[in-house]
């Protein structure tokens, strides 16, 4: 599968998108299910995921935290369900936990919009996470471990493609 | 390099005429007129991009030369690229675990079936 790509749709809005080999009912599972989510959601190497508390349904809640092999650092996202149609969509909002990393990325929950979409055995992942303002999306990408950072990678791939 | 800094690259970058003139300038210096010619657009606006990338630091312009041609300043731009790669190893590593969850499940489901 072709790595994840990753845009700016707009100045608050982050969008990556991956395609897996599998139907959508099963990549929807690794999605919701806290013992599989916990088995490749873990982060970069050096990190483990000791909390991965998830109630995914509507008004439902989750937490997830990371820790630092190295330091015992950590940091996680929270939040609240608001929206779920089986094996195809989850909306849920996400406050990120500085944990004791002590950086901020600003008080205001952010959007997460997570789309499934199956084609011929092959699932399209779509995730938006969208800010509650510029200044936040902003600072979720100088906080360099987070949801919200994978995404300007793309701006390199540009860079490259064009000269 | 300071999170400040990276945070005014990405910005300077986001913007496609800025990315053109620094390919561009990865071959080699260029005077704002060269520029002007090769992207087609006013030289008021090709010298505010410029100063865009300079502030960022992308770019640096000589002072003693009469024409300040533009020079890149690769290692401003490595950081960057440093950087996003890093971040996208991040997700990548967490996607290509999945990839494995996921082919584990398909053959899980696959005996159950004939089972």
């Amino acid at each position: 599968m072709k790595p994840a790509e990753a845009s700016l749709p707009s100045d608050t809005e982050v969008l990556v998108k991956r395609s897996f080999a599998a139907p959508a009912k099963l990549v929807w599972r690794a999605y919701m299910e806290p013992d599989l989510m916990r088995r490749w959601c873990s982060g970069q190497p050096g990190w483990s995921m000791p909390v991965c508390e998830m109630d995914m349904r509507v008004g439902g809640r989750y937490r997830w935290r990371w820790r630092s092999d190295e330091n015992g650092q950590e940091f996680g996202f929270m939040g609240e369900v608001l929206e779920v149609v089986l094996h195809a969509r989850i909306v849920h909002t996400q406050i990120f936990d500085p944990g004791d990393l002590g950086v901020s990325m600003g008080g205001e929950p952010s959007i997460v919009t997570v789309t499934f979409q199956e084609a011929g055995g092959i699932t399209n992942v779509a995730t938006s996470i969208k800010y509650a303002s510029k200044a936040d999306r902003d600072a979720a990408f100088s906080t360099g471990m987070t949801d919200g950072m994978e995404t300007s990678y793309k701006l390199l791939d540009d860079v490259l493609a064009e000269g | 390099m300071h999170m400040t800094q990276l945070d005014q690259a990405f910005a300077a970058l986001a913007d496609p005429t800025r990315r053109g003139i620094v390919v561009h300038l990865a071959r080699g210096e260029a005077s704002v007129s060269e520029l002007v010619g090769r992207f087609s657009l006013t030289q008021p606006t090709i010298s505010s991009h410029l100063k865009v990338l300079e502030s960022a630091g992308l770019i640096s312009r000589r002072k003693e030369a009469q024409l300040r041609p533009c020079k890149l300043v690769p290692e401003r731009l490595k950081a960057v690229t440093d950087w996003l790669e890093q971040v996208q190893e991040i997700w990548e590593g967490n996607y290509k675990r999945l990839d494995v969850l996921l082919a584990e499940l398909k053959r899980h489901e696959k005996q159950e079936r004939k089972k």
